[in-house]
């Protein structure tokens, strides 16, 4: 397979997506490339398998290779394919019985260890975030590793802003409680 | 995060910290957050652990994957579909899963276990005979086959999972190379020379570059250990 060479006069997502519709596969491979990086950064906090990454990823492009007729010009494009990447990697994730962010924190003993340490506490967060219910880690993760705001949010996981805000409050409070020294005048 | 008071501002700040240590809450709602902050002591340690936790997540570590196998595979997924404007309209509400693009995999493997047992039933009945399997060509081929040898190729090479699209351009087009086919299941690609530089150098450029994994002449005359 070759490359594909660099374009100079690169296409907006929405000109990618208007020639997608119209059954273009080299838009799609372009768009393909340009969304890979961030998708793929992002699923790699719930799944440290790249096979699991890359079904969800081609999972995803498949469904806007099939609905870019569905898309609206209102939304921006990026949000379109995370909310698409966000829904199919929630059915995903869900399948890993093992996954274990789908264990309750009430399953897990209470941590009495006080780190000290940056690393430690790094650690005992990941723990933490570990624990979480799903759609409550990804909310988190949108907002704090991926930089997205309340409202696009909104959008990518099609909830009300409401329960954005009440995810995000939730999983606060249990990361909060899982983690005491996060609390603490410690750190 | 403390317990919130009964107070619905507080409750309301309190929903909002996130997105303020983010950076991406709106101006209304920052001077709201940063005028209760001033008075409520329990939202201004809020905002402190909250950025601790924030800039923790934010500072991870991202795993940089190589996407050109990942759209191979999705290209050869779209190859059994066709183009979306021969597709029905989709029905609202579809399942994800019913377009996976793994799909058409999992058919097959299906139909491999299926013709395997006709097989071993026929071989078992000791009607193996009937069937000229030794004309037909393998199902398999393995990385140094040289009668899947495409056209030009001169090097094979094995690329990190992490190396950089932009990194990888730039190893190729410094080592005077270009790629002609792969990856391959074993994530092998054929690489032909652009120019009429000497097969050994460009060998030597890409073993000397440490996120090859393996780098080998196709001529067997020049073969060397990587």
């Amino acid at each position: 397979m070759s490359l594909p060479a660099k374009n100079p006069s690169r296409e907006t997502d929405g000109e990618l997506l208007a020639a997608i519709r119209d059954g273009d596969r080299r838009a799609l491979e372009e768009l393909y490339l340009s969304y890979h990086r961030r998708l793929a950064r992002f699923l790699s906090r719930f799944t440290p398998r790249y096979e699991n990454v890359e079904e969800i990823v081609n999972d995803t492009f498949m469904v806007v290779w099939q609905n870019a007729k569905d898309f609206r010009s209102a939304s921006q494009v990026s949000t379109w394919i995370f909310g698409i990447a966000y829904r199919t990697a929630l059915k995903s994730l869900r399948r890993q019985k093992n996954h274990s962010a789908a264990r309750s924190l009430d399953e897990c003993p209470e941590q009495t260890f006080d780190p000290v340490l940056e690393d430690e506490v790094k650690d005992w967060l990941k723990q933490g975030l570990d624990q979480l219910p799903l759609e409550q880690r990804m909310t988190l993760e949108l907002a704090y590793h991926m930089g997205h705001s309340l409202e696009e949010i909104a959008r990518i996981t099609d909830a009300p802003v409401g329960t954005v805000k009440a995810r995000m409050y939730h999983a606060r409070e249990k990361l909060r409680h899982y983690l005491p020294a996060l609390g603490g005048t410690g750190l | 995060m403390s317990a919130p008071s009964n107070h619905p501002e507080h409750r309301q700040v309190a929903e909002l910290i996130p997105w303020y240590v983010n950076g991406t809450i709106g101006q209304p709602e920052r001077e709201k957050v940063e005028a209760h902050v001033l008075t409520c002591e329990v939202c201004r340690e809020d905002v402190q652990t909250e950025r601790r936790v924030y800039e923790s997540v934010a500072s991870a570590p991202g795993v940089e994957y190589m996407p050109a196998a990942s759209l191979k595979r999705l290209q050869s997924a779209l190859d059994g579909i066709g183009a979306p404007a021969a597709q029905a309209p989709a029905p609202p509400g579809r399942e994800v899963r019913s377009a996976r693009w793994s799909m058409p995999w999992k058919g097959l493997a299906a139909a491999s276990v299926a013709v395997t047992a006709v097989f071993v039933a026929f071989a078992a009945a000791g009607r193996w005979s009937m069937f000229p399997v030794r004309d037909l060509p393998p199902n398999y081929h393995t990385v140094t086959n040289a009668a899947v040898r495409p056209p030009g190729e001169v090097i094979r090479a094995v690329f990190s999972p992490t190396i950089k699209l932009a990194d990888l351009q730039v190893l190729l087009g410094e080592a005077q190379l270009r790629i002609v086919s792969g990856p391959t299941e074993a994530g092998v690609y054929s690489l032909a020379s652009t120019s009429s530089r000497a097969v050994s150098q460009s060998l030597g450029m890409l073993r000397s570059h440490p996120e090859v994994r393996f780098a080998e002449s196709v001529d067997t005359d020049t073969r060397e250990s990587p």
